[in-house]
């Protein structure tokens, strides 16, 4: 449905916000693109929508080119971050603006009909003749959204569109974004920088970072395989542990611990690796307490964290903060000196580049 | 807590005083001072009570029905027009122009300078027979009409000065309140498909009621207030055989020309009581309007 190849967008100011960006992503899909604040992500969005010309490369719906096509023509709803709705209009006026104006206006009666239609999809017909300033930031945001959708587009585009509401909303909103989306079954890309929100609505994440494309993939495998050791870092919370090490072609050595290389699973390896620095990472579910003669390291536990059903463990190395996860069962406390063992068939290493070998 | 609150109340005064002080010197004392005299009769120095025969006066005046016919005719074109030309040009400076900073302070100027200086301007622009104004009407061959010694030409003259006047303020306003829309609104509209003219009507104007409500009365009152401009214009004489003569005009001359401040003060309030009756149906009217 959508192809983005070889994307490049520089600013006048010589600031390269995309480079090289390709992905596709298909028909009734709902993808979302994460990264972090000046990542390009909605520079991206912004020239998928067209307000915002590329430097080099092709954006295409189904087949076709639409880097000449103006936006109001390219079959698009668009929800901004901060709704923008018209502020002199009812929740209903809103709706039906996009049926009221330009080239496709429909009758009167038959605008009200179809914004009836979606105004019920989104729940906020009871609302229907209120302003948006007596409004809530929920209620805004379900009437932009029908408004999005009024004129049947191809595509929906959303920028940030939950970062202005609180967080037990934003958990509601988005469960319902995601129904609504696929109820219509039109095909989405929905920005932010949130990677649980990304993780719970897309069917697959795209991850930028400086204008790259990092990784595209669902959700799971950007947390189990991920493609380096941004993306390691990015996905996951508590965030991963990594650990600076060097490798003497027998087994992994910092001023904590030595890993034997042959714990290493021989079909995770990409390659053999030379000797040299490397970074090892693991989640912290995989590294865990253990009896003293199975044990990598010991060390002297600083804080504990209650997250739901788990705990953190958190304990320093020099002023390094990592992290084991524990069952909330667990009985150890802060002070206390335990044995952690790495499950090195989970872990994932990474060269000095950050590239991932294992 | 009662007591607390009658505390702040007293030192509040203090604060109000020396405003209240003024208000009341300038504006709430001749406000009395002009109704009291009003009903009386004589010079200055040596006022006596007549009771209501300075407002049948001024009712009967034709001069006076005259003055308050133009004034009508002036307000209710010079506002209008000048509204509907602000808000065009400052909705094209708004959208098209590049440096429109430099433009908004060149059409400003009008308002910072002296309305006798640029009537004076002015005179030369009207003039008849070497005017700017009819010498560009020669050239398109449009007719010259003497605008200033003609009486029946004054009060057109002394309209087209009232709205290019009125520009200035309403452009700086308009542009203000242009540039407090949201410009993602523009972005939303035009990818909807919206075009210019429904753009400005259906997402701009909308939003520029409040500002145009407070620009309508303060023009509508002003220009009921006309007099400089007239003065200017005409070299101090209400228009040629007072064609040009307004309400305020009118009591001018009755107070410091013929000296009657009685009838002066009357015709004062009446004018007073019309601004107030006008600028309470517009209003009505334009809350109205942005109800809507």
């Amino acid at each position: 449905m959508i192809e983005v190849s070889n994307l490049n967008k520089t600013y006048e100011n010589g600031y390269e916000a995309l480079k090289n960006v390709n992905f596709s992503v298909e028909k009734g899909e709902l993808v979302c693109l994460l990264g972090p604040s000046g990542c390009g992500k909605s520079t991206l969005l912004n020239i998928i929508s067209g307000l915002l010309d590329a430097t080099s490369g092709d954006v295409k719906f189904e087949g076709k080119s639409v880097l000449d096509v103006a936006p109001e023509n390219r079959d698009i709803g668009f929800v901004f971050q901060n709704y923008a709705l018209f502020p002199h209009m009812t929740a209903e006026e809103n709706v039906m603006f996009p049926l009221t104006v330009g080239k496709n206006k429909k009758s009167k009666a038959e605008a009200r009909e179809i914004a009836q239609k979606y105004m019920e999809l989104t729940h906020i017909t009871d609302i229907a003749k209120k302003k948006p300033g007596q409004l809530s930031g929920g209620q805004q945001q379900r009437v932009a959204i029908a408004r999005a959708l009024v004129q049947q587009p191809k595509v929906l585009l959303m920028d940030e569109p939950l970062s202005n509401l609180d967080a037990r909303l934003r958990l509601q909103i988005r469960e319902e974004i995601r129904a609504l989306v696929k109820e219509v079954g039109i095909t989405t890309i929905f920005v932010t920088h949130d990677q649980e929100e990304a993780l719970s609505i897309g069917d697959r994440i795209i991850l930028l970072n400086n204008g790259v494309v990092q990784q595209a993939d669902k959700g799971q495998n950007l947390y189990l395989d991920p493609a380096n050791q941004f993306v390691a870092n990015f996905i996951g919370n508590p965030v991963i542990d990594l650990f600076d090490v060097q490798f003497d072609g027998n087994q992994f050595n910092n001023e904590h611990f030595n890993l034997l290389a042959e714990r290493l699973a021989d079909n995770k390896l990409k390659q053999k690796l030379p000797a040299g620095d490397y970074v090892i990472g693991i989640r912290p579910e995989n590294l865990q307490p253990s009896t003293a003669e199975m044990a990598d390291f010991t060390i002297k536990v600083d804080d504990i964290e209650l997250i739901g059903r788990e705990r953190i463990l958190k304990f320093y190395f020099g002023d390094m903060q990592y992290r084991s996860l524990v069952d909330i069962e667990d009985q150890i406390g802060a002070g206390n000196e335990i044995n952690l063992r790495f499950d090195m068939k989970k872990a994932f290493i990474f060269n000095k580049d950050g590239e991932r070998v294992y | 807590m009662k007591n607390k609150r009658r505390k702040n109340q007293w030192s509040a005064w203090w604060f109000l005083g020396p405003a209240l002080l003024g208000i009341i010197l300038f504006s709430v004392f001749p406000i009395l001072r002009a109704l009291v005299m009003s009903f009386q009769s004589g010079s200055l120095i040596s006022m006596h009570w007549t009771g209501l025969s300075n407002y049948k006066y001024v009712i009967q005046d034709p001069y006076f029905a005259k003055a308050l016919q133009n004034t009508a005719l002036y307000a209710f074109t010079v506002v209008p027009i000048g509204m509907v030309i602000s808000i065009a040009i400052a909705w094209n400076l708004f959208n098209r122009i590049k440096h429109s900073k430099f433009f908004e302070a060149l059409f400003f100027m009008p308002y910072v300078t002296s309305t006798i200086a640029i009537g004076i301007v002015f005179r030369y622009i009207f003039n008849g027979q070497y005017g700017l104004l009819n010498y560009i009407l020669r050239f398109f061959h449009l007719g010259t009409p003497n605008w200033l010694d003609n009486p029946s030409m004054n009060m057109i003259t002394v309209i087209i000065f009232g709205v290019w006047l009125s520009l200035a303020f309403n452009i700086v306003i308009l542009m203000s309140a242009l540039r407090g829309i949201d410009p993602q609104h523009y972005t939303i509209a035009k990818m909807y498909g919206a075009s210019d003219s429904e753009m400005f009507f259906r997402i701009t104007l909308p939003q520029l009621i409040p500002t145009l409500a407070f620009l309508l009365t303060v023009n509508l009152i002003s220009a009921f207030k006309v007099y400089t401009s007239i003065y200017a214009l005409f070299n101090g004489q209400p228009g040629i055989a007072g064609s040009a003569m307004t309400a305020v005009y009118y009591i001018f001359n009755k107070f410091q020309t013929v000296g009657t401040p009685g009838v002066a003060m009357a015709a004062t309030v009446l004018l007073f009581l019309i601004i107030l009756v006008v600028s309470f149906l517009q209003n009505k009217l334009l809350n109205k309007v942005g109800r809507r």
